[in-house]
């Protein structure tokens, strides 16, 4: 079997072969691995490679698997099947274009109105997790549409809590940034 | 002794307080919100009271709640952990009132210590050395700004009900003051219910290390050596460790001298940890005086043999100290690690959620104080800390290795923990040195990046997964509700 694994925002070509002695052969870009293994549990198998042993946990996430070595913790996804799915994580790099939250949290307040005109980089929605507050801002200057969202809801990443037009007079857009939202559209 | 002792307080120290509670006989009472109706401090305990909605201020800080449950069950002490009503003496007041123990200190010592600026007073009166600073609370910007200047940028902002590091900043410059103060007000009024704060001067790369004290209702009054706690991250301590490398014997009673007075001057009953700042030249200042049992305290159980819970209920119930200065000896070192629920890789935002699975580390000198389970949901309403992993070993490098190897076998998963950062902290050679101020993190872990070492290793154990569930899918076919026929389970069983 050939594998495309992404992990730690590298994407890893694997090649494995299970041998008929319950060995497994495993390629991962130039090194080969020879690997016995033993599942324990569910949740806890036992590896060994190349001559040495141990416990790894792990767990099936939403998109992917968790699997702890040596006390860290690795999502680790396959490629193919995550382009299959459209599923498309955004660059650190790139600005969030959204007025979502960065954690599973609370809205304290909310800091703007329906029809305000914000300003790129103001701050219209605050929210909250385990004591610490976050406060989410404007990523252009537009008009707030609608909010979708009432201080005191639980909110969690990816979910949209304002909706934001972006104000026309931003023409000095990069045609890169075009690209990229037509690419989200 | 009492019979029934009411917790009020959730987590990891509730499950410890239970512990000590149950080898001395006595019955314990858990309080819970609606986030924690499956917490482990509620499965832990005899008793458990139901007091309210998740927010602290319908359940964990509502005194009428707290107290009613304690007559309901019939308990004749409270014991508060630490946060929530624990440094509060309405609350202390209150159970006085109302005919409960509080374990811990008087109303009035929690009043002069709580309020930071009266504590500073009190140690200047009694020849404690504090940081140059304001004498009081102000609100007013302008004055902040009058007195900023006064002494010095850059200067520190801290709430006058403080701890914990919530509503501190640091302020380089008079530009930033005014934003700062407003936002360290509201942090502070969120956290504690009063947004007042002064001003300290910020001194630069101090340790932080603190005392330990242990004071009876007899005039007895001791310390139980030091912590240093300097290893912090926005102001929260994530590693401590006991003893400090910055103390010299002679420092170590000058400081433990100056707590021990530090709890005199404030007529201080029951256990109490007197924090000061030490700079490179080793002269020390008074911070202020934490009136509960700390997050940390443990460390100072593993190096001196003493229970510091059992101590407090033992005062608090009246007894006299059972033991002197001259009996208090620390063995090897110890070190505690903070497992907070966050996102090492994105600025240690919290990651509240389900604990899938849980592997907590065990062997020699290894004590884990956790308050979590594998399938519990972390709730996010409430502080981070999972657990705290404490390690004791004969000398401070075999306690990193200690500590080093326990992170290893801490597997957490479902959320976040900071054991990566931790494990490569201690392997760090500035740590190693001992080289540990409160710019730790800032100097040597800003730009932190995970090794990856075990990348290939996941690769590995990823494909041993999904093969052995793509096989188990093919052998186990899933007959709900009838059992098993071995035809099935046993359907490609080699011999």
């Amino acid at each position: 079997m050939d594998y495309n694994l992404k992990i730690g925002g590298q994407i890893l070509p694997v090649e494995a072969d299970l041998k008929d002695d319950g060995t497994l052969l495993a390629r991962i870009g130039e090194k080969s691995f020879t690997t016995r293994y033993q599942i324990i549990s569910e949740k806890q198998i036992h590896i060994d490679v190349e001559g040495i042993g141990m416990n790894v946990y792990l767990a099936d996430n939403d998109d992917g698997k968790l699997i702890n070595i040596h006390g860290t913790t690795y999502l680790v996804q396959d490629a193919d099947t995550l382009e299959r799915s459209g599923t498309r994580k955004r660059s650190s790099k790139e600005l969030p274009q959204e007025i979502t939250p960065p954690m599973p949290s609370v809205v304290e307040c909310i800091m703007v109105a329906e029809g305000d005109v914000v300003e790129k980089g103001q701050s219209v929605i605050m929210v909250s997790a385990m004591k610490m507050e976050v406060k989410l801002q404007a990523p252009f200057k537009g008009k707030v549409l609608k909010i979708n969202v009432a201080e005191g809801d639980k909110v969690m990443p990816g979910q949209i809590l304002m909706d934001i037009e972006r104000e026309e007079e931003d023409e000095r857009k990069t045609q890169e940034e075009i690209t990229q939202e037509k690419e989200k559209i | 002794m009492f019979e029934k002792i009411l917790i009020a307080n959730r987590g990891e120290i509730v499950v410890r307080i239970i512990a000590t509670c149950r080898e001395m006989g006595i019955k314990t009472v858990a309080v819970y919100s609606d986030a924690d109706r499956s917490a482990l401090h509620v499965l832990e305990a005899d008793e458990a009271v139901y007091l309210g909605p998740s927010a602290p201020a319908e359940s964990y800080l509502n005194m009428d709640k707290i107290i009613a449950a304690a007559k309901q069950t019939g308990a004749q002490a409270i014991h508060p952990g630490y946060g929530f009503l624990a440094e509060n003496y309405l609350f202390v007041q209150r159970c006085k009132d109302d005919g409960i123990v509080f374990i811990g200190p008087p109303a009035q010592a929690v009043r002069d210590l709580g309020d930071k600026t009266v504590a500073r007073q009190t140690m200047i009166n009694s020849g404690v050395p504090v940081i140059p600073g304001m004498m009081q609370a102000e609100a007013d910007p302008d004055v902040l700004m009058k007195e900023a200047e006064l002494i010095g940028y850059p200067v520190l902002i801290k709430a006058a009900a403080g701890g914990g590091g919530k509503g501190m900043r640091i302020v380089h410059s008079a530009g930033d003051l005014r934003e700062a103060t407003e936002s360290a007000s509201r942090e502070a009024k969120s956290a504690f219910g009063n947004g007042a704060i002064y001003l300290e001067k910020y001194l630069h790369q101090p340790r932080h290390v603190e005392f330990q004290i242990l004071a009876d209702a007899h005039g007895n009054v001791i310390h139980l050596l030091e912590r240093e706690c300097s290893i912090q991250r926005r102001h929260q301590k994530i590693i401590e460790e006991t003893p400090s490398t910055a103390l010299t014997p002679k420092l170590r009673e000058e400081m433990g001298k100056a707590a021990v007075a530090a709890a005199r001057a404030s007529n201080y009953v029951n256990a109490g940890t007197v924090e000061f700042l030490v700079d490179h030249d080793g002269k020390f200042y008074f911070l202020e005086v934490n009136t509960r049992l700390q997050v940390e305290h443990p460390i100072t159980e593993m190096i001196t043999g003493i229970d510091l819970v059992r101590q407090q209920i033992e005062i608090a119930a009246g007894n006299p100290l059972k033991f002197s200065q001259a009996d208090i000896v620390g063995r090897g070192h110890a070190m505690e690690c903070r497992i907070y629920a966050e996102d090492p890789l994105s600025a240690f935002l919290p990651s509240p959620g389900k604990i899938h699975f849980l592997n907590e580390p065990k062997g020699p000198g290894i004590r884990n104080d956790s308050g979590v389970y594998s399938g519990y949901t972390v709730p996010m309403e409430y502080d981070p800390i999972l657990s705290k992993l404490i390690t004791h070993a004969e000398s401070r490098q075999e306690c990193i290795n200690r500590m080093s190897r326990a992170l290893k076998d801490y597997a957490v998963l479902g959320v976040l923990t900071p054991i990566p950062f931790l494990k490569d902290i201690l392997s760090s050679e500035a740590f190693i040195k001992g080289e540990t101020y409160t710019d730790f993190i800032d100097k040597h872990f800003a730009e932190w990046h995970p090794a990856m070492e075990g990348v290939d290793l996941a690769c590995i154990a990823y494909i041993v997964d999904t093969m052995a569930n793509h096989r188990a899918k093919n052998n186990f076919i899933q007959t709900d509700g009838e059992s098993y026929s071995p035809w099935q389970t046993l359907g490609n069983f080699r011999p």
